[in-house]
């Protein structure tokens, strides 16, 4: 709230993103800054750039212009010799990843390790944690998600909402500074929606600094901070989730709030559509 | 069990048959690890590393087996001997024909898992591949953690199928005077003038390896499946 007071960094920064695939201009100037402890709800319809401007920050999708910036430390990015634009150090990115938890629309567990071993590969593997600790870790997120029974079963085994819990475990076994989640609940059955939800609120409770692409409006106003509405690529509207989501001065934004055609479809028919929209 | 008169020449179908399986499980060796190769070349980033995986599949699946055992045995000597002799030297290559079989079936065959590799690693799912990426896995950890454990679910039903051609083809080795399985019958075919009983005794070898295969692939192939809801009928 106070960019200009304090010396302190923005946990993300995110400065004027552009990203086309091929000829659709997905993100058309893109800023934002999430500071510690803050939740911040991305949304817009199908298509409006939500998914891309996640993937666009821990560079699953290259950025064509703008910057990233993760607790004040810059992502470097230069042109390879086709003149494509690439990170400068895949090591830096590497690094970064590690620091920004990420949560898939369609959970992307690993299907051949249980989901105890799900939760300890990366800490392990990338962290170098040591084995014994990382499994300590494990079983206490599993608890706190609700999932202890479930640590040696297979990913297969599990419901969906049970598969979105693992994968914010997951995420959190990391320790990431920001947790990135990606419509956490948009490929689950309804009556599993309220599992998942629960979760991330509680992560909201503890002042994790999250940034949830979302289309679930109660849920928004409820647990974010602050909200941001994407419209064809460009932040349309943005404040504290409260006064926005109660009283939206855009066109836009109101039809998409009063579920109209957009919003309702985008609503219902969230899983066709893979993630990239 | 039926008997089968072998007329003293028994013995000589075991060793055969022993042979065959050695060179067998050699080639295979080499055609999983020409196949992983191959398929690391035709996915790779790198132009010449896709130009030089297609062009060995290419030529290789486009020769008759048989062509390529006996010019790897017979030419290659030659063409060494000949290159040495035009630069002013007397050189005598003999190849071995057991290693001569192994490498030409498993070169041969490796072409046949190139493909099979290739396939596989291309279903492993996307999203899991990016799954490991946002949580800072690189290039090589990627692969050995996420892909390549995935990747076998899907390449064995093709491995398994190209090992059951791969041991029949290794008969076509007989040529180069290796005494395998099918040689051997051969000799005692012709020394006893019993051709059935004895191509008929070796076939029923190369059933009976064919129907051990099939056992054991299976048995590998539920292990694989480990996470996977068929896995566990």
């Amino acid at each position: 709230m106070t960019p200009d007071v304090g010396p302190r960094e923005a946990a993300l920064r995110v400065t004027n993103l552009h990203k086309a695939f091929g000829s659709l201009d997905v993100l058309r100037g893109i800023s934002l800054a999430a500071h510690e402890h803050d939740v911040i709800a991305v949304m817009g319809a199908s298509g409006s750039g939500k998914s891309t401007l996640l993937r666009c920050i821990n560079l699953l999708d290259i950025p064509d212009a703008g910057e990233v910036h993760v607790g004040g430390e810059l992502i470097h990015m230069c042109f390879d010799r086709r003149g494509q634009r690439t990170a400068a150090d895949p090591r830096q990115v590497d690094r970064i990843r590690t620091r920004l938890g990420m949560v898939f629309q369609r959970f992307n567990l690993w299907s051949h390790m249980t989901v105890l071993q799900n939760i300890i590969e990366a800490p392990i593997r990338v962290l170098g944690v040591p084995r014994r600790r990382a499994i300590e870790q494990a079983d206490q997120l599993l608890r706190k998600v609700g999932l202890y029974d479930k640590r040696d079963d297979f990913p297969a085994y599990l419901s969906g909402g049970q598969e979105q819990r693992a994968a914010i475990a997951r995420a959190l076994a990391m320790e990431p500074e920001v947790l990135l989640l990606d419509e956490p609940t948009s490929a689950l059955d309804p009556e599993l929606v309220g599992e998942v939800l629960k979760v991330i609120d509680d992560l909201a409770a503890e002042g994790r600094t999250m940034l949830i692409v979302t289309h679930e409006i109660g849920f928004a106003r409820a647990v974010s901070s602050r909200t941001i509405f994407l419209h064809q690529g460009m932040v349309n509207e943005q404040g504290p989730s409260r006064q926005v989501l109660d009283e939206p001065r855009s066109e836009r934004f109101r039809r998409f709030l009063s579920g109209g055609n957009w919003g309702r479809a985008a609503l219902t028919t969230p899983s066709q559509t893979g993630g990239n929209e | 069990m039926v008997t089968l008169d072998l007329h003293g020449y028994g013995w000589m179908l075991w060793r055969g048959l022993g042979l065959t399986i050695l060179v067998g499980l050699g080639a295979m060796g080499l055609a999983v690890a020409l196949g992983l190769l191959g398929a690391w070349g035709k996915l790779s980033r790198y132009r010449a590393a896709r130009w030089l995986a297609g062009t060995y599949t290419t030529v290789i699946r486009g020769v008759p087996e048989l062509i390529l055992i006996l010019l790897v045995y017979y030419g290659v000597p030659t063409l060494v001997q000949d290159l040495a002799a035009s630069a002013g030297r007397d050189l005598r290559v003999d190849l071995n024909p057991f290693v001569a079989g192994i490498a030409t079936i498993g070169l041969i065959y490796g072409a046949f898992a190139t493909e099979v590799f290739r396939g596989a690693i291309q279903a492993v799912p996307r999203g899991q591949i990016e799954a490991a990426r946002a949580f800072g896995m690189g290039r090589a950890l990627l692969l050995r953690r996420v892909v390549l454990p995935q990747m076998w679910r899907f390449a064995l039903p093709g491995l398994g199928n190209v090992w059951m051609v791969l041991i029949k083809a290794t008969a076509l080795i007989s040529v180069i005077q290796l005494e395998e399985l099918m040689r051997s019958a051969d000799i005692a075919a012709r020394a006893t003038r019993l051709p059935f009983t004895f191509f008929f005794a070796a076939s029923l070898f190369y059933l009976g390896i064919t129907i051990a295969s099939m056992l054991i692939q299976r048995r590998i192939e539920s292990w694989s499946y480990r996470g996977a809801p068929r896995g566990q009928g």
